[in-house]
């Protein structure tokens, strides 16, 4: 069997490649050393509360808006029904230090009204910071399809400045600077570390609109799997690729699986993390300055997450996510504080597809260091005293919880945790980052085309975290073998 | 770090980095016909200069105007004496 394609991994950003792909006829093949497709965005259920794991909800998924546009290209919005998270506050804002409050609502009208509100001296920031990222978000050739597309510069983010420095510049005001990066949580890389233009390209999505999807990751895996039927795209779950095969002159030629199947193809999509990707080759491969290049790379933070179930329903989060912050002065070093002393991102957890939450999902920012001392173990087979230490963390965190959400006070009556070590082993990055590999001023991320003819690279770390990330990185990678011309006039045909 | 050693420290790395000969590298040696480098080695070719020297080059079209060997041993000085006037 010879394929055009064989895609690595089967994420958000392989599967996406793996449509894109097929729908311009190609034979294409997709291999997932899990059981199933994508099994980060189906997550779990307990007590008949699912539990997102890759998933939560989305920016730019609204009408017209690009993820919109990128579903319905890929044929998945039939099978999804969504829902907006409260206009009026999507995010709510909660400082424990000083009691300060916001909710941040989306469209960015209503955003510019309430933060002038809240901030009556500081409208001139406001416009400047929301026009800066209205322009970024515009100039992107895939978040804005209609205009013209200009190779990005292979040295994009060389003279970028930082969140950070960008937000000093524009105010003293601690509270404003504050609300303008609490949505680093939803990437994992702190104000300081992060250029600003990769901050406006996540948020600005979410400023547009932000949504659910009913049943949650699980719906849009499902999803997927349809789509893939429908392509005719033969799918290998529970098989790994043990090798990357090269031809004589050093193309790609197929892919060995770990059970000795080989697959012929011409092309190969790798969409797992770049440096396990450097080891299905031959060391020679690429120059030592590209592999150590990749091995240098930094991940995203880490963290510790609760999955609570409840007795009654939490409608204080059915249309919101919570951030508390214990002090707006710094979100410097997210990852290294007590879990007391760090922030907590709680969002909803549903049955099936009912809309009253019934549980709810707790992340606190860790670092892989934490739970260094049992790195050599694996999902399920733990010692006992990584058993007592995940105990401890369950009982602080909810400590933690109860201390600073009165509203979610006495409602979790099972709860279940997991830490560094279970994000590195779902997510398969090698220090548990929960969004890959960093994007961050001073680092350079791979490009998607790579020295080795047929293969590229998709992914969380070409591009950016997120669904959103996963399926653009899929685009400008394809766009290097489809044509980036051909596939934004075939999406402007789906807005 | 006098001249001569930032021009003997960025051949050394090269040559390791990029699995090239030492003792081809003159300051004539071009990048791309030369050395076999192509667009997608510059920002290789970045990172070991930032590993090398420890600064950040961020000035992209200084960059993007180096044809020769002996046009990143001028950079780095620039960039190295730069520094040295900051501190």
């Amino acid at each position: 069997m010879k394929y055009d394609f064989v895609v690595i991994g089967a994420g958000v950003s392989g599967l996406t490649s793996a449509l894109l792909l097929a729908k311009s006829g190609y034979h294409v093949a997709i291999v997932e050393k899990s059981d199933q497709i994508s099994p980060l965005l189906r997550g779990f259920t307990r007590k008949g509360v699912h539990f997102d794991t890759g998933f939560h909800y989305t920016g730019g998924l609204g009408p017209g808006e690009p993820l919109d546009i990128i579903f319905r290209y890929l044929g998945l919005s039939d099978h999804l029904t969504t829902f907006h998270f409260s206009e009026q506050g999507f995010d709510i804002f909660r400082s424990i230090k000083d009691g300060f409050e916001f909710q941040f609502p989306t469209g960015y009208e209503l955003i510019r009204e309430k933060l002038v509100a809240g901030f009556p001296d500081e409208a001139k920031a406001v416009d400047t910071y929301l026009q800066m990222v209205r322009t970024v978000c515009a100039s992107m050739p895939y978040l804005n399809i209609d205009i013209d597309f200009n190779e990005t510069s292979l040295l994009q983010g060389l003279d970028d400045r930082t969140l950070q420095e960008t937000l000093d510049a524009l105010t003293a005001n601690k509270h404003l600077k504050a609300l303008l990066s609490m949505h680093c949580v939803l990437y994992g890389v702190p104000p300081g570390e992060v250029s600003f233009s990769q901050h406006a390209c996540i948020v600005g999505n979410y400023y547009q609109s932000a949504m659910g999807i009913r049943g949650g990751g699980l719906s849009l895996a499902k999803a997927f799997d349809v789509r893939l039927k429908d392509l005719g795209i033969d799918v290998y779950c529970g098989s790994m690729v043990s090798e990357i095969l090269l031809s004589p002159e050093g193309a790609v030629s197929g892919v060995k699986l770990a059970n000795g199947t080989e697959l012929a193809c011409s092309g190969c999509m790798s969409t797992i993390h770049p440096v396990t990707m450097l080891d299905l080759l031959p060391e020679e491969t690429f120059r030592s300055a590209y592999s150590n290049r990749l091995r240098d790379l930094k991940e995203t933070l880490s963290a510790y997450m609760i999955y609570a179930v409840s007795d009654r329903a939490i409608p204080f989060l059915a249309g919101s996510n919570l951030f508390v912050f214990p002090d707006v002065d710094d979100l410097s070093n997210m990852g290294v504080r007590p879990l007391e002393q760090n922030l907590l991102y709680l969002t909803a957890a549903y049955k099936g597809t009912e809309s009253e939450p019934m549980g709810f999902i707790g992340i606190s920012p860790a670092s892989f260091e934490q739970t260094a001392a049992w790195k050599n173990s694996t999902t399920g087979r733990r010692p006992d005293d990584y058993r007592v230490f995940k105990d401890d963390v369950i009982t602080r965190l909810k400590c933690h919880i109860d201390s600073y959400c009165p509203e979610l006070r006495g409602t979790m009556t099972y709860t279940e945790a997991s830490t560094p070590l279970s994000v590195r082993d779902y997510n398969n990055t090698p220090l548990g980052g929960l969004y890959g590999i960093k994007h961050m001023v001073g680092q350079r991320n791979p490009f998607p085309v790579t020295k080795v003819k047929g293969l590229f690279l998709a992914g969380q770390a070409i591009v950016s975290p997120g669904i959103m990330g996963a399926a653009l990185s899929a685009f400008i990678s394809c766009g290097n073998i489809l044509g980036h011309d051909r596939l934004r006039k075939e999406l402007r045909a789906c807005s | 770090m006098t001249d001569q050693e930032i021009v003997e420290q960025i051949n050394i790395s090269i040559a390791k980095e990029f699995e090239l000969d030492q003792d081809t590298l003159t300051p004539e040696t071009t990048l791309f016909e030369d050395m076999g480098l192509d667009s997608l080695d510059i920002v290789d070719l970045v990172i070991v200069l930032e590993a090398a020297f420890s600064f950040k080059i961020r000035e992209e079209e200084a960059i993007r105007k180096i044809q020769t060997l002996g046009d990143i041993h001028t950079f780095v000085i620039n960039k190295k004496r730069e520094q040295e006037n900051k501190a």
